[in-house]
């Protein structure tokens, strides 16, 4: 009768042949892990020079922060682009749609009746808004010279009755400097 | 980490050896980018002048001596062509035909008319009257636009912008530096 096989945690003891790593204590790992006498594999992150990029950043942004947002444009509005133009002036906006008419976003006239007359027209709600904003400049600015600036966003689509119209009524009004904004188009102008 | 090492610490007193908080400091950075970028106003809007005041603004002393000048009236009524005329009061001085030739400019319907430009400066160079620094000389050639009813406003800018293409020094505008300024006031005709 043959006996039963040992499994195999009861082999009988014998001299172990060749394994992979077999002798390699936890410490080699670590050893390894820690760089083993090369370079070692931990890394500072250079905070200084990132701090510093940081702080050109917000220097740039405070820089050119406005306080007072964006230019108010009216969203009827498409504007044309233009190449030799001036920068931009603190003065009352007048809005000229396909429709209507707004002075600081306040409806001022209706463009369609100067079309359906078909003749150049002073716009008589314009022209007392204008009016009256050109007296509350002075009542709160005496004794200083009235630049009579007024900007005009003239929707692209606009005729050019509407647009000589409603500039002969600013300029009846008191604001004779008239300008038209438009997109910057490359980089001339002064 | 940043820090502030001064050696000490020994003798049982307290360490004044510091490590400073660089992470919140970070995040307090990276929280104000964040917010000025939001609120940021990158605006490209810029404009073009018109004077209703012909011959221009009023000065303080009056003048010596009434002297017509050339004015510039540019038709745009015609479909095919512009027409340049020189104008010394009601006296026509010179009459130049230029082809109207619209150059499309980027996606959004803009065009531009280089061949009005281009003749608008030569013009202005050969008979423009007001041509040295604005400093010496604060009074500006006029042009006289002349549209019809129904042309487009964004026709009528290009037309204005080829206008304004002579420029003049001027050095009394912004401080300390020149620069350049349209040869030419545009005001439009009723007619």
């Amino acid at each position: 009768m043959s006996e039963k096989p040992l499994n195999r945690f009861h082999q009988p003891i014998a001299q172990p042949g060749r394994r992979l790593l077999h002798h390699v204590p936890l410490r080699f790992v670590r050893k390894k892990v820690s760089g083993g006498g090369q370079r070692s594999v931990n890394q500072e992150i250079p905070l200084i020079p990132f701090i510093d990029f940081l702080l050109c950043i917000v220097l740039f942004l405070l820089a050119s922060f406005s306080a007072s947002g964006e230019l108010p444009i009216d969203k009827n509005v498409k504007l044309p682009n233009a190449e030799n133009v001036l920068d931009m002036t603190d003065a009352p906006m007048v809005a000229v749609t396909g429709t209507q008419i707004l002075v600081d976003g306040t409806p001022a006239g209706n463009t369609r009746a100067i079309v359906e007359a078909n003749r150049l027209q002073r716009v008589d709600e314009l022209f007392n808004v204008l009016k009256n904003k050109r007296e509350l400049w002075k009542q709160l600015n005496p004794g200083k010279e009235f630049g009579g600036v007024v900007v005009l966003q003239v929707d692209r689509k606009v005729e050019a009755l509407v647009v000589k119209s409603v500039f002969q009524t600013a300029a009846f009004a008191g604001y004779p400097n008239v300008s038209f904004m438009v997109g910057r188009l490359g980089q001339q102008g002064g | 980490m940043a820090g502030i090492d001064t050696g000490g610490g020994h003798g049982g007193k307290r360490s004044t050896n510091h490590e400073i908080p660089l992470i919140p400091f970070i995040d307090f950075l990276l929280c104000l980018v964040a917010f000025l970028l939001v609120t940021a106003v990158w605006s490209q809007m810029a404009r073009i002048n018109a004077d209703a005041r012909v011959p221009g603004p009023p000065k303080d002393e009056p003048p010596e001596e009434i002297k017509k000048e050339k004015q510039l009236h540019v038709e745009m009524k015609g479909e095919s062509k512009f027409q340049l005329i020189w104008k010394e009061g009601n006296t026509v001085v010179n009459t130049i035909d230029v082809d109207r030739k619209a150059v499309p400019v980027g996606n959004e319907g803009d065009i531009r008319f280089p061949d009005l430009a281009k003749k608008i400066a030569e013009e202005w160079n050969q008979n423009g009257s007001h041509r040295g620094d604005l400093k010496d000389d604060k009074k500006t050639d006029q042009a006289i636009l002349h549209t019809d009813n129904s042309t487009p406003f964004s026709d009528v800018v290009a037309v204005i912008d080829a206008i304004y293409t002579p420029k003049r020094d001027c050095s009394v505008c912004e401080r300390g530096k020149t620069i350049k300024m349209p040869g030419f006031n545009v005001t439009f005709s009723v007619n």
